[in-house]
């Protein structure tokens, strides 16, 4: 129990004396002091550091051209995808309409996600035209159907191609089989 | 030496931190308004001035100038006295500066709410009120010059360097990104377009956050810091270092908040490089501040205003480590347009500058009424309850965003987007939304709890608003450098040199990035099918920055697969030539809007969609989080400043004085000719309405939301067409009949595959009639048969799909079958043919 004689302030008093530098003597702003310290080098060198990096970083993109620009950075990456998925586009003529019973639940559930809010829950139509009924403005075969989907129309179909190849195609059965 | 007796100004500070408390409750309150709207749609109340898109605004200006702007004045007006020893220059400019600011907060308020607004993000306020602000700014400016001039100290100290940097920075800043010219006494248009007034913007916005919240706070710690601690401050020379690179290196670093949008490289690598090298200085102030703590960190345990400091500048070393680590390219690909960004700089403002101002008003307030705070064991709770709420605000925020930014860039194992619905990625970070809100509140009522304590503690003591001080008259010393002198303590007795230097240090940054914007033709390639807004196109713009939308939506594709799969192809400066002013945003509440009108692309909806999307978002989709827009199908269009508009646009380089041939709206002496402007309007107004009218809406071509759906086709339209005509051109020109010739052949293709299955191979008749008899249903002319085919008739569905040569073929084979009587052909129907 005896370190409950020791007066923190001593402690400090102590440490202070040890690493501080001395006072500025004619520093003495409304009482407020100040020491002359240097910088922490630690702090000296992380300056230098991030200085020299962007020296570097300047010099490997403008001077050196070593690293990819934003739109060589954009090719290099849709080409990498290419090698990834190998992503081939479904050929529209070649296409045949699902069958498969959870394949057109798939449909389903897409129809429910993202055609519904404009076709309505029965496919009755509203903002967009009708599904139900026996006309079909494009075509009524899978590929004409598919081809609306993915690419859209000038007219005012939003292009669902952001939902990929395969899902289009199930929900293109769905619309034909289902509705 | 003689004594001068002089007396502090006490009164101007007092209003000032009572300002500074009234607006931070104000603003606290909003910004809660603006996390609950988010969590819970139906707040937005369906009012234009509650909505979303315009409180935003109103909770980060009241924010940055009311609350942290009055803090300012509060700890510059008190130290700066104390530190010069001297009453502030001019009690008339203080009482400008005070009453000034508050009519500014307030104008303010009303107009933000009433919807003028510039968009540019913390400098949305309208042209008059820009100059009030320049007028105010400048008599603060002013004052403290006048004050440093007539001080009784030979030295102006560090607090006082951070002030006056602030001071300079932003009057440069203000008046540089608020260059506009005047439509009507409440709009105006920047004359910056697009990619220019990007980086203008963001050279502001960005040093707004540096010479606003961050300059003038540290003047605010290196004074009351030591004074709270009772501490001499840990190194002069740090002071030095780090205030002179700060206030150089922050000004170039504005372009990180554009990083992989449409600006050229080189701007976004000075952005990269700057913002990294800022971060030693930044933490040159954190360090000095923690480090003059040493031998005094006992009484953190106790004391609340310690507390508060200590965390304030220890989130102020959070902030300006993670803002280089943001603007590295690879971090800020995933935490641009998230919630990140939100994270990010609450940490910052709740953190650093709320906590600062906490601190400062704990220390302050007993001291002007010469009493002791009321409670320290409430500020002590305060200082827990607000430390809770801004971990309970940002930590649901940081997940949100790492959440949103992977679902945003998530593929399938067969290269297709993962959430293709963007509000997917919405509806997963709800939770989030409702627990920051949370957080927010607990912070609010910390500052509740403030406000009781204050008042109490107030109420105990009594101020002597004209405080008797004394000092001794400063010496006379020689102008040149003494011997043994340093440079930098020379310079330290010569204010006005000081202050030169400052604006030497701040103006290179800002220069070197924005002239070779406007001068340097290469650095915004110009795209040939770039058309200019049409006068309807160009008022749906005005109401879609009079609601804010830029606070939910950007406006700029970035040139990453995972988004030019989701919106389309990436944006290019040259598409932003027209912007006045530019509208990418910042964050992506709702999706990047950029090809909303892009034909054929993912983004666009037809006008309907738009119609009954604005009318009542909930109904396209049940769980979207935007806001209703009634008022757009209430409200007439105001054409009443159109010309006018048409003429700025011109004097901004737009060209609508012919030089763009569909877009001609002068007359031969050059002068804007309204009635062509007028009729352009109408024409294309009428157009849209009636395409609604169509689908049965009832809406006329003079409404809000019929400019607002033209704006929505506009962005992306031209680089869709002249995309649309490229592939057009180059598709193999089909052989086709010369129109009037008829193709037997071709028609008997058409019957064999969409007829024959009802009528029979040869028309015989199965499910339909029979083609092949002398008998018809719905008569045999030419005429008659091509009805039946495009509308149908009975059971036979309508055929809509053939071309104008396919029918006419159809209709020829068709009518060359009737007499052939084939095998097995159905009993006649109907008349006999004549």
């Amino acid at each position: 129990m005896e370190n409950k004689n020791i007066d923190p302030k001593e402690v400090y008093k102590e440490y202070n004396e040890k690493f501080d530098k001395k006072l500025m003597i004619d520093h003495d702003y409304d009482g407020i002091k100040e020491l002359d310290n240097p910088p922490p080098p630690w702090l000296m060198w992380l300056f230098y550091f991030t200085v020299i990096w962007a020296v570097w970083y300047l010099a490997w993109f403008h001077w050196f051209d070593m690293g990819r620009l934003q739109e060589a950075d954009y090719q290099h990456e849709i080409e990498e995808a290419a090698q990834k998925y190998k992503v081939t586009a479904m050929d529209t003529e070649t296409i045949n309409i699902l069958t498969a019973e959870e394949d057109l639940v798939r449909g389903a559930e897409i129809y429910k996600k993202s055609c519904v809010a404009c076709h309505g829950a029965e496919g009755q139509g509203g903002i967009g035209p009708n599904l139900k009924d026996n006309e079909w403005i494009y075509g009524k075969d899978i590929s004409k159907v598919f081809g609306v989907v993915k690419n859209g129309t000038e007219k005012g179909m939003t292009s669902f191609k952001s939902l990929g190849d395969e899902d289009i195609l199930k929900v293109s059965s769905f619309l034909l089989k289902k509705l | 030496m003689t004594q001068e007796k002089f007396y502090y100004d006490n009164k101007i500070v007092k209003l000032f931190a009572y300002a500074t408390l009234f607006w931070g409750i104000v603003g606290m309150l909003v910004g809660l308004l603006a996390a609950a709207q988010i969590a819970f749609p139906s707040l937005n109340f369906g009012l234009s001035f509650t909505t979303f898109g315009r409180v935003r605004p109103v909770h980060t200006n009241a924010i940055i100038f009311a609350f942290t702007g009055n803090a300012i004045f509060t700890g510059a007006y008190y130290s700066m006295q104390r530190l010069l020893k001297a009453r502030m220059f001019s009690d008339f400019l203080s009482k400008l500066n005070f009453w000034g600011w508050q009519t500014i907060i307030l104008l303010a308020a009303i107009t933000l709410l009433a919807g003028f607004t510039t968009s540019k993000e913390y400098a949305e306020l309208e042209w008059p009120i820009d100059i009030l602000i320049a007028v105010v700014w400048v008599a603060f400016g002013w004052n403290m010059i006048g004050t440093l001039i007539k001080r009784r100290v030979q030295h102006i100290y560090v607090a006082i360097w951070f002030f006056l940097a602030s001071f300079v920075a932003v009057a440069v800043l203000h008046i540089g990104n608020s260059i506009e010219i005047p439509v009507s006494f409440f709009k105006s248009y920047t004359v910056y377009a697009g990619v220019q007034d990007a980086v203008v913007q963001w050279w502001y916005g960005h040093n707004a956050v540096a010479f606003f919240l961050t300059t003038p706070f540290l003047g605010i710690m290196y004074y009351f810091l030591p004074k709270a601690a009772n501490r001499p401050v840990y190194s002069y020379r740090l002071s030095i270092v780090h205030f002179w690179s700060l206030i150089f290196i922050y000004m170039w670093a504005g372009p990180h908040h554009l990083l992989y949008q449409a600006l050229p490289d080189w701007a976004q690598t000075l952005g990269v490089v700057f913002s990294i090298m800022l971060l030693a200085p930044s933490w040159g102030g954190m360090m000095n501040g923690l480090l003059t703590l040493r031998g005094a960190w006992d009484r953190v345990r106790d004391s609340a205003i310690l507390k508060f400091f200590v965390v304030g500048v220890t989130a102020y070393g959070m902030s300006t480590f993670e803002g280089p680590m943001l603007s590295l390219k690879t971090v800020n690909a995933l935490s641009h347009f998230t919630d990140w960004t939100i994270a990010h700089v609450h940490i910052g403002g709740m953190g650093w500058n709320g906590f600062l101002t906490f601190g400062m008003l704990y220390w302050l307030i007993p001291r002007l009424f010469n009493t002791k705070l009321h409670s320290e064991k409430s500020a002590n709770m305060h200082f827990w309850i607000g430390t809770f709420g801004m971990l309970l605000y940002s930590v649901p925020l940081y997940w949100a965003a790492f959440t949103q930014t992977l679902m945003w860039k998530e593929f399938t194992d067969t290269g297709f987007l993962a959430y293709p619905d963007f509000l997917d990625t919405v509806t997963q970070i709800m939770p989030m939304y409702v627990t920051r809100t949370l957080g927010g509140l607990f912070y609010f009522g910390g500052a509740v709890m403030m406000i009781f304590n204050i008042v109490k503690t107030v109420k105990s003591g009594h101020i002597i608003n004209n405080e008797e001080a004394h000092a001794a008259p400063r010496e006379k010393v020689a102008k040149a450098r003494l011997a043994g002198e340093t440079p930098h303590r020379w310079v330290e007795r010569k204010a006005v040199h000081f202050t030169v230097w400052i604006l030497i240090a701040i103006i290179i940054g800002g220069l070197v990035e924005i002239i070779p914007m406007i001068t340097v033709k290469s650095n915004i390639p110009t795209i040939e099918a770039v058309k200019p807004y049409t006068p309807l196109e160009l008022q749906g713009r005005d109401i879609y920055v009079r609601e804010g939308c830029y606070t939910c939506h950007s406006q700029v594709v970035r040139p990453f697969r995972s988004e030019t799969e989701r919106y389309g192809e990436y944006s290019k400066q040259g598409e932003f030539v027209y912007d006045h002013p530019y509208q990418w945003g910042s964050k992506r509440t709702g999706p990047d809007l950029a090809r909303a009108g892009y034909r054929g692309g993912t983004m666009f909806r037809p006008a309907i969609w738009h119609y009954e999307h604005f009318l009542n978002p909930q109904k396209t989709f049940e769980k979207s989080i935007m806001p209703a827009y009634p008022w757009f199908f209430d409200n007439t269009i105001d054409n009443s400043t159109l010309k006018r508009k048409i003429e700025v646009m011109i004097t901004l380089g737009v060209p609508y004085d012919g030089a763009e041939k569909d877009y001609n709206f002068v007359n031969k002496n050059g002068d804007v000719d309204y009635n062509k402007v007028e009729k352009a309007y109408k024409t294309q107004a009428e157009g849209i309405a009636k395409e609604l009218q169509d689908m049965g809406k009832d809406v006329t071509w003079d409404k809000e939301i019929i400019a607002m759906i033209a704006y929505m086709h506009k962005l992306g339209k031209d680089i869709s067409l002249a995309k649309i005509a490229e592939k057009k051109a180059n598709e193999p020109k089909v052989e086709q009949t010369n129109s009037g010739e008829i193709n037997l052949e071709a028609g008997a293709t058409i019957f064999a595959n969409d007829c024959a299955a009802c009528h029979g191979q040869k028309g015989e008749g199965g499910m339909g009639s029979n083609l092949g008899d002398n008998f018809t249903l719905h008569g045999a002319s030419n005429d008659d048969i091509k009805n039946v085919i495009l509308n149908g008739a009975g059971i036979m569905p309508p055929f809509k799909k053939f071309t104008e040569s396919e029918i006419a073929n159809l209709t020829a084979y068709t009518t060359s079958l009737i007499g052939t009587n084939p095998e097995n052909g159905k009993e006649p129907e109907g008349e006999e043919i004549k």
